[in-house]
């Protein structure tokens, strides 16, 4: 994908990542949790534009939790209250063992995409989420059992290498979609020159989406638009919408990127014309 | 065991929350989803290895509290079920 893809108009993809598995309601109270306002949120988020809903579960105290059955809360929550929106369960989850990071994909029906973190990436000070390829061939493995899109996070430049590697030991379903992640630590330095080298280093054929952390969110999806990408953002990523201003739903942010696309020239895609892109 | 400095809040720092929060004692404000799994020694993580805060404030934990015998915890220390 590139700058042609941009002129040529295409559809651009937008997620919403709700809800994350790092910050909680004591960062923004804004940010959904219990299955009622996850699904509420997905609503609002397709209404805005997103045709992809990028899911983290929690328990009602806002903790983490991997189990099957409050993903499956959460999803028929977010089929009764969204319309058509593509459901995307996260399989991250740093510190869990390698049996729970299956277990979101378990859901009937079984979501139609899921992450796919490719490599290790450092939290907080003493701690790793280490993502191995053992584990991510067996999550990839699963999900073609179940028929689950994966998307690729790719958090560095090395997890591009990690990519090649996925795609030399196990076919993956055309197109591959790889989301290119910018920001602090770990993840790529956010850097207009890393993000065109991060599309150039792409296997071909492949559809990438954009996801910038905190306020590199605005300037990397705006870039991810005319480069011919798609686009991630939501609370889970950014909780601002302008610098001391927090946002006030996931919605208001998918609203933004969508009249940015919309101005630049590109369609927003429907959850249908997300589903023929991407091929699921 | 949970971490010493872990407590469960409704109301802190003119926050309040419907379900309690884990709340850190040592850092004085409620923790991220994230880092209370390290504070409850949940999955793979335990406070004492994987805490930055845990490990600054070490050496004001005294023999018993560590020993699970403090009493401003007021638990949910249970795992996750997942
Ligand atoms: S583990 Fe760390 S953050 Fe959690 S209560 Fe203990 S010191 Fe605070």
């Amino acid at each position: 994908m590139s700058y042609e893809n941009y002129l040529a108009g295409e559809p651009v993809i937008i997620t919403a990542a709700l809800t994350g598995g790092v910050q909680g309601k004591e960062a923004t109270p804004h940010l959904p949790e219990t299955p009622e306002e996850i699904g509420k949120a997905a609503a609002e988020a397709e209404e805005a534009g997103a045709s992809v809903v990028h899911v983290h579960a929690r328990k009602d105290n806002g903790e983490r939790t991997f189990a099957t059955e409050r993903f499956q809360e959460i999803d028929d929550e977010i089929r009764r209250q969204a319309d058509d929106v593509i459901i995307q369960h996260s399989t991250g989850g740093t510190g869990a063992s390698d049996e729970d990071r299956h277990l979101p994909l378990r859901t009937d029906p079984a979501p139609e995409m899921a992450s796919l973190d490719m490599g290790p990436m450092n939290r907080y000070d003493h701690l790793t989420s280490e993502n191995t390829r053992g584990l991510v061939d067996s999550l990839h493995e699963e999900m073609v059992e179940r028929g689950i899109k994966p998307e690729l996070e790719i958090f560095n430049d090395g997890h591009m290498n990690e990519t090649y590697g996925l795609l030399e030991r196990r076919d993956l379903a055309e197109p591959v979609y790889g989301t290119l992640i910018f920001g602090p630590g770990t993840l790529t330095p956010p850097k207009p020159r890393n993000f065109i080298n991060a599309i150039d280093n792409l296997p071909e054929g492949a559809q990438f989406n954009t996801l910038g952390f905190g306020r590199h969110q605005l300037p990397f999806v705006t870039m991810g638009i005319l480069f011919g990408g798609h686009v991630r953002v939501g609370l889970e990523d950014n909780i601002y919408y302008e610098r001391g201003e927090l946002a006030t739903s996931n919605a208001q942010l998918v609203e933004r990127v969508a009249r940015i696309a919309d101005e630049l020239g590109r369609e927003v895609a429907t959850p249908s014309q997300a589903r023929d892109i991407l091929n699921l | 065991m949970t971490c010493p400095f872990l407590e469960y809040r409704s109301e802190a720092n003119n926050r309040q929350f419907d379900e309690p929060r884990a709340y850190c004692g040592a850092a004085e404000q409620f923790v991220q989803p994230m880092r209370a799994d390290i504070c409850n020694n949940r999955y793979d993580l335990a406070h004492d290895e994987h805490c930055e805060i845990y490990l600054e404030h070490a050496d004001e934990v005294s023999a018993g509290n560590e020993n699970g015998n403090e009493t401003e915890n007021t638990g949910q220390s249970a795992g996750d079920g997942a």
